[in-house]
C-alpha cells in the first residue's frame, strides 16, 4: 500500500494541484517554470553531460523531443491514432526553414508560420484519403508517408538531396537575447516557451468539446459516430493540430543545427518519439514530459548509452512496460466524487 | 396519433446469404411506445443499424419526419434528430457518466476548434449550459449522483440508464431502445418500465425492443414482431399476444433462447 503510493506521482501531483487554491497553483506554476529556466546554469552540477555541451543538449534532443513527443501525444494518445511517420512533419518544418532561410531574406520568426502551415496542410492531406483507415492500416500508411517525405528530400535538387542545406541562418536576437551556438541558453528558453504554449493548447482543447469528442473516438469510435460526433473531422484536426507542432519543432531545429539533410529525418526518430509518449505515459501530458526528458537526456549524460542508444532504449522499455505497462505517469482518469455525491450516496 | 415519425418501406438487408430483414414496412408514429418483438436472430437489432446508418440497406426506404435518410453519415443520422442504446452496454468506460452524456450534446454546438482555444464567449457559454443540461438528463434517469464516476465503474442497471441518459443528449425526437432490461431482475424491469414511460410522456417518440412480454404489454402502445427477418404482426398489444402467427413463431424456436 505504501509502496504503491509512493509510486504514483501522478495522484501526488494532481492532489497537491487539485488541493491548492489559484494563489497556490500560480505560485506552483510559476516556480516550476523558474526551476527549468534556470536549468542550463547547471552545467557544472551532476546533471553535466561528458560528450556534448550540456546546454546544447537540453535544446537537442531534450527539448525538441519533448516538445515532437507533445504533438505526437495528441494524435497518438489523445484521439488513440497510431501515427509511425510523425517525423514528416519534422522534416516539413526543418526544410521549409532551410529553404526560405537560405532562399529569402525572412529570418526564423517569420519563417515559423510557413512551418507551422505546410505541416499542417501535409497533415491534412494526408488526413483526408487516409484517416478512414483505422489501427494498423493507419499505421502502415503514416510509415509510408514519412518515407516518402524523406525519399523526397533526398532524391530532389531543390533539397539539395543527400548533400543537405547548409548556412541555415539562426533567429534574429530578441532584444538583448542573443542567440549563440556555445552557449543555447536563449535557445533553451524559446523551446521552453513553445512547450509551454503546447501545453496550455492541449489542456484547454481537453477539457472542451474538441477533447471529449478525441476521447470518444478513442474509447470507440462507432459509437462515437453513432451519437453525432464527426469523427473524420475531429480525427483530422488532431492529426493537423500534432502536425503543426511536429513543423514548429522542425523550423526551430534547423535554425539551432544551421545545416541539415535527409538522414536526420529516419524512420528512427518517428520510433523514438513514439517510445518517448508511450514509455512516459501515453495521453497523459507530464507523463510525456517526463518520458521524453529522460529519454532524450539520458544517452548524454550516461556514456555507454549513447553507444548502443537504441539496443539500451529497447531494453528499458522492454523493463519498464513489464512494470508499469501505462508509463511512468499513467493516464488514468482519477474519479471525483463531488460533495453533492457523497452527500447522497 | 396519426403523424408519422418514423417510416421504413420495404426495408431489405441481407448480410452474404443472409436476408436479415425481408421487405420489413413500419410506421412509428409521433409520442408513441412502440415495441419491436421477435426471437433471437429475427432481425431486431438489424432494423437500428440499417436505420442508424451502421449498414446500408440492400433494398427499402427509410423516411425520418418525411425525408429519407437513406444512405446518410452516421453522424448527420445523429444529428437529424435519432439516438440509440445498444444491445451489449456500449459506453466511453474512460470518461465519467456527466462527460459521456456532454459528449451527446456536443452535437449541437457550434462553436468549433478557435472558440475552445480562446476560450471565447460563445464556447463557454454553451460548456455550461450543456452541463447543466447533462446533470438534468442524468437526473431524469435517477442516475444523478453518479455524475463524476467513470462510465466502466457504475453498476451495470446504472450504466444502462446512463446509455439512455446519453442518447437523450442528443436532443431526439425518436429513441431507440435496444432491449434496455436485458439482465435486469423483476423489481429493475418494473422500475425502468416506469422510465420509459416517464420518457415517452417528456414528449420523446420511443421505438423499444425488448424481450420480455410482461414489460412490453405493460407499457407499449403498439407491437410489431420481426419473424427471420419478416414482419409477421404489427397491432396493439392484446392483439399481437393472441396472434397464432406470433404464438407459433416464439414456440418454434427452443423453449429459452434468450
Ligand atoms: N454484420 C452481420 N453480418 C452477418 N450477419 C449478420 C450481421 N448482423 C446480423 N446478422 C444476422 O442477421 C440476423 C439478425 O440479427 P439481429 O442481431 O438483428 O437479431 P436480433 O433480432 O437483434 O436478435 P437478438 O434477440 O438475439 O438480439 C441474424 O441471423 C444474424 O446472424
Ligand atoms: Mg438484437
Amino acid at each position: 500500500m505504501k509502496l504503491r503510493n509512493y509510486w504514483n506521482l501522478r495522484d501526488a501531483g494532481a492532489q497537491l494541484w487539485e488541493g491548492s487554491n489559484r494563489k497556490g497553483r500560480v505560485t506552483i506554476a510559476l516556480s516550476a517554470i523558474v526551476l527549468v529556466a534556470l536549468l542550463p546554469f547547471a552545467g557544472a552540477s551532476f546533471l553535466a553531460t561528458p560528450i556534448a555541451a550540456y546546454d546544447a543538449v537540453l535544446v537537442y534532443p531534450v527539448g525538441v523531443f519533448v516538445l515532437m513527443a507533445l504533438g505526437l501525444n495528441i494524435v497518438v494518445g489523445k484521439s488513440g491514432m497510431l501515427d509511425l511517420g510523425y517525423v514528416a512533419f519534422f522534416a516539413i518544418g526543418a526544410y521549409t526553414m532551410a529553404l526560405m532561410g537560405t532562399l529569402t531574406s525572412l529570418n526564423t520568426w517569420q519563417i515559423m508560420p510557413f512551418g507551422i502551415a505546410f505541416a499542417m496542410v501535409a497533415g491534412v492531406l494526408l488526413g483526408l484519403p487516409t484517416l478512414r483507415l483505422r489501427g494498423d492500416y493507419l499505421a502502415i500508411v503514416t510509415l509510408g508517408f514519412g518515407e516518402i517525405v524523406r525519399l523526397i528530400a533526398l532524391n530532389s535538387s531543390w533539397t539539395k538531396g543527400p548533400n543537405g542545406i547548409a548556412n541555415i541562418p539562426m533567429p534574429p536576437d530578441i532584444g538583448p537575447l542573443e542567440f549563440k551556438l556555445d552557449d543555447q541558453k536563449v535557445f533553451f528558453w524559446v523551446v521552453v516557451v513553445m512547450i509551454l504554449l503546447t501545453i496550455w493548447m492541449i489542456r484547454r482543447l481537453s477539457i472542451r468539446r474538441p477533447g471529449r469528442a478525441w476521447e470518444a473516438i478513442r474509447q470507440d469510435e462507432d459509437v462515437a459516430e453513432l451519437l453525432g460526433v464527426h469523427t473524420l473531422k475531429y480525427k483530422i484536426w488532431s492529426f493537423s493540430l500534432g502536425a503543426a507542432v511536429g513543423g514548429a519543432a522542425g523550423v526551430l531545429y534547423a535554425s539551432k543545427n544551421l545545416f541539415i539533410a535527409p538522414e536526420m529525418f529516419t524512420l528512427n526518430v518517428s520510433i523514438l518519439i513514439l517510445a518517448c509518449v508511450v514509455f512516459g505515459g501515453i495521453g497523459n501530458i507530464w507523463g510525456v514530459v517526463v518520458g521524453a526528458t529522460i529519454l532524450g537526456y539520458l544517452p548524454d549524460r550516461i556514456r555507454f548509452i549513447s553507444d548502443a542508444r537504441l539496443l539500451v532504449f529497447g531494453i528499458v522499455l522492454v523493463v519498464v512496460m513489464n512494470f508499469r505497462p501505462d508509463g511512468l505517469l499513467p493516464r488514468k482518469k482519477r474519479e471525483k466524487i463531488g460533495e453533492r455525491a457523497q452527500a447522497r450516496l | 396519433m396519426s403523424d408519422k415519425i418514423l417510416e421504413l418501406k420495404n426495408l431489405t438487408m441481407r448480410f452474404g446469404g443472409v436476408t436479415a430483414l425481408d421487405a420489413v414496412d413500419l410506421d412509428v408514429f409521433k409520442g408513441e411506445i412502440c415495441a419491436l418483438i421477435g426471437p433471437n436472430g429475427a432481425g431486431k437489432t438489424t432494423v437500428f443499424n440499417v436505420i442508424t446508418g451502421v449498414y446500408q440497406a440492400t433494398a427499402g426506404e427509410i423516411i425520418f419526419e418525411g425525408k429519407s435518410i437513406l444512405g446518410m453519415k452516421r453522424h448527420i443520422i445523429a444529428k437529424t434528430g435519432m439516438a440509440r442504446t445498444f444491445q451489449n452496454v456500449r459506453l466511453w468506460g474512460e470518461m465519467t457518466a456527466l462527460e459521456n452524456v456532454i459528449t451527446a450534446t456536443d452535437v449541437h454546438k457550434r462553436s468549433g476548434l478557435s472558440g475552445a482555444l480562446l476560450g471565447l464567449p460563445r464556447s463557454r457559454r454553451e460548456e455550461k449550459r450543456d452541463r447543466i443540461r447533462a446533470q438534468e438528463l442524468l437526473d431524469f434517469m435517477g442516475i444523478g449522483h453518479r455524475a463524476d464516476q467513470l462510465g466502466k465503474n457504475l453498476p451495470y442497471g446504472d450504466q444502462r440508464r446512463l446509455e439512455i441518459a446519453r442518447a437523450m443528449g442528443t436532443e431526439p425526437r425518436l429513441l431507440l431502445l435496444d432491449e434496455p432490461a436485458a439482465g435486469f431482475n423483476p423489481a429493475e424491469k418494473v422500475e425502468l418500465a416506469a422510465l420509459i414511460k416517464k420518457i415517452r410522456d417528456a414528449g420523446y417518440t420511443v421505438l423499444l425492443i425488448e424481450h420480455d412480454m410482461s414489460l412490453i404489454m405493460g407499457i407499449s402502445d403498439r407491437v410489431a414482431v420481426l419473424d427471420f427477418g419478416i414482419k409477421i404482426a404489427d397491432d396493439l398489444p392484446s392483439n399481437v399476444q393472441k396472434n397464432p402467427k406470433v404464438i407459433e413463431a416464439y414456440l418454434g424456436v427452443p423453449a429459452d433462447a434468450s
